[in-house]
């Protein structure tokens, strides 16, 4: 049967990097276990296919590159988040009370977005005014200058009515 | 003062130690001779000359400010290999996360080969008709491994890494690299047909 342990030493093995005690190991299992040698055979074809075709890449022009390296040496190193860390902070903290306004205005918004529903809890923080004879009496001290403005603007009326 | 000669001489460790004291020389010559390997993996991992070559410069301009770091507990080469394959997959994954967000739908499937991408090679299409679609087939099942399995898997066919040196490039340990290359194999040994 396969060994992990020897499995996971195939590539190793298969590259020469084993000591000579790890290599007789894995050798004497191999020639002793037919699935372990049909995967070290894969496994040497896997690697010796890749090895030969090995795609090269594209030339670049070396002098270009050079040319880039220096100019992007003389420019300014970006600055980390430690350099600058007021401004970092500032945007951060504006970023959270933005989340928090949008998160509160959404949990005042109620169910199935009712715009009524956004007064109610307003009339009812309030309705202790109404509990007060004073207020009410001069909101009728407010229809009583309504009133007066227009017995004033009957003069205006067109003559010959009536 | 030093001279040019006794810098051309220096290993790229007292090299990395000259940049961190800011000898412009010393980077200059460090970047000559690893440009060319930073590149190429780079180009490995995206398969996109642009953004290899913006890649390969952002690995040394990371050498250039953080020359400082390295400590020396490995060589030179294989910082650089770190280096650059971080900034290779973390690339890759905001490409991905990207695509997914503005292209969910899939695309030309011949725009995912990489041999599609690569330059034609030296003999004649139709004599090798047959191979080359076999390892189209085999390419294209290493871009669907995971970012990973195919940089433990580049780094050793392509870098000659040993497992050792890999797992520091990907700082995991020897295990998971084992099993990052097991895996690989056993996922593109199905493309030659075999059972896994």
């Amino acid at each position: 049967m396969m060994d992990d342990h020897v499995e996971l030493e195939l590539v190793p093995y298969l590259s020469g990097e084993l000591d000579a005690a790890a290599r007789t190991r894995v050798a004497a299992h191999l020639a002793g276990c037919v699935g372990c040698r049909r995967l070290a055979d894969d496994a040497r074809e896997v690697l010796g296919r890749l090895a030969a075709t090995l795609p090269a890449p594209p030339e670049i022009h070396w002098g270009r590159f050079r040319a880039d390296l220096a100019r992007r040496l003389e420019a300014p190193a970006p600055r980390s988040w430690r350099a600058r860390p007021v401004p970092l902070l500032a945007g951060a903290a504006l970023a959270a009370l933005l989340v928090v306004i949008a998160v509160r205005g959404l949990g005042h918004r109620g169910a199935g977005g009712d715009p009524l529903a956004l007064e109610d809890p307003g009339i009812g923080a309030r309705l202790g005014l109404f509990e007060s004879f004073r207020v009410v009496e001069r909101l009728e001290l407010l229809e009583l200058l309504e009133n007066l403005d227009v017995i004033r603007d009957l003069d205006r009326l067109p003559q010959g009515e009536g | 003062v030093v001279s040019d000669r006794t810098i051309a001489e220096d290993s790229d460790e007292a090299l990395c130690r000259r940049v961190a004291a800011r000898d412009e020389r010393a980077f200059d010559l460090l970047v000559s001779r690893h440009q060319a390997r930073a590149y190429r993996v780079a180009w490995s991992l995206l398969r996109d000359v642009e953004e290899a070559r913006d890649c390969a410069q952002e690995a040394f301009l990371r050498v250039y400010r953080t020359a400082g770091a390295f400590r020396g507990d490995a060589r030179f080469s294989t910082w650089l290999y770190r280096i650059v394959v971080n900034l290779c997959l973390d690339r890759r994954r905001r490409a991905r996360w990207w695509r997914r967000l503005v292209a969910p739908a899939a695309g030309d499937p011949a725009a995912d080969d990489p041999l599609e991408r690569v330059a034609a090679p030296g003999r004649a299409p139709d004599e090798l008709a047959g191979e080359a679609q076999a390892m189209s087939r085999l390419w294209r099942a290493v871009e669907r491994l995971s970012p990973q399995q195919r940089a433990a898997l580049l780094l050793q066919v392509q870098e000659g890494l040993p497992t050792r040196e890999i797992a520091t490039v990907l700082e995991c340990s020897e295990a998971t690299v084992r099993v990052h290359l097991h895996r690989a194999v056993t996922a593109l040994r199905t493309t030659l047909g075999r059972q896994a």
